[in-house]
């Protein structure tokens, strides 16, 4: 089996309420995973899909506080938004894009089940939402696979 | 190849996704889909015809109780759609996960 295959992630796309659900475990504690998702020098180094550092990674980490996000490769293209709920280490809502992200971080046994989910404000945002996703990500799609199979056989 | 706006028009209303979901357990005629959705012959059959006007769903074998079944290669497409979205995310968590393994190493856990 290929060594990515423990860390699949799960999609599921709720079109009854406008929701993109993500579920992913990691093998490390809740707290840690939250602190990657809080801390600005954590969050630079993964956020950017195409595996490099955000240029510009600001985080006001209170509710009513702004983020935003401005990989190297896109400084146009920066993702920006406003935190609502901040409860560490297990939830983390903000609101970005006119749609709402609910992070959630549930501790099993030292790892930890992380859940993503944007909800849409209506069936027409979801779609839009999936169809800009596609377009940003379709041009990264090849560079990010072969960025993930080398990282994994370094890995491994 | 049907038209990806087509598909996901079809999919954004519930009644439809609630008649694809009866039809995802075998075929259907008008009639038989009638009694779960308490809705009208009208109505049901406007609904059918976006569903077969995107390719979802297509007329099956029997031509005089004229059920409805699903197309498969449709669905396909929409789920294809989507792939490289869930691959972008995907990329973000395997970076995410590379991250937290580094930070592990350099301040390793003292509690367990």
């Amino acid at each position: 089996m290929p060594p990515q295959a423990h860390a699949q992630t799960g999609l599921e796309i709720d079109h009854a309420t406008h929701t993109i659900r993500f579920v992913r475990s990691f093998d490390a504690p809740a707290e840690l995973v939250f602190e990657a998702w809080t801390r600005p020098e954590h969050l630079r180094c993964w956020w950017d899909a195409a595996g490099g550092l955000l240029a510009v990674c600001e985080i006001d980490l209170r509710p009513g506080g702004t983020f935003r996000f401005v990989s190297g490769a896109h400084p146009d293209m920066p993702f920006t938004g406003v935190y609502l709920e901040i409860v560490p280490p297990h939830r983390l809502v903000f609101e970005a894009l006119n749609s709402t992200g609910r992070v959630q971080f549930a501790s099993a046994g030292g790892k930890t089940r992380m859940t993503v989910e944007i909800v849409c404000g209506s069936a027409e945002q979801l779609e839009q939402f999936l169809q800009m996703g596609v377009a940003a990500g379709t041009s990264q799609t090849l560079d990010n696979l072969v960025a993930y199979i080398a990282r994994q056989g370094v890995a491994a | 190849m049907q038209s990806l706006d087509g598909i996901f028009h079809a999919l954004s209303n519930p009644t439809r996704r609630a008649i694809l979901a009866r039809l995802a357990l075998g075929e259907a005629n008008v009639a038989e889909l009638m009694a779960p959705f308490a809705l009208s012959q009208p109505t049901i059959s406007k609904h059918l015809k976006v569903l077969e006007s995107a390719g979802l769903i297509e007329g099956g074998r029997d031509a005089q109780r004229r059920p409805r079944r699903l197309v498969a290669a449709t669905m396909k497409d929409a789920a294809d759609w989507i792939e490289p979205f869930r691959r972008q995310w995907e990329q973000r968590f395997a970076n995410l996960d590379t991250h937290l393994a580094k930070l592990q190493q350099a301040k390793p856990q003292e509690e367990n």
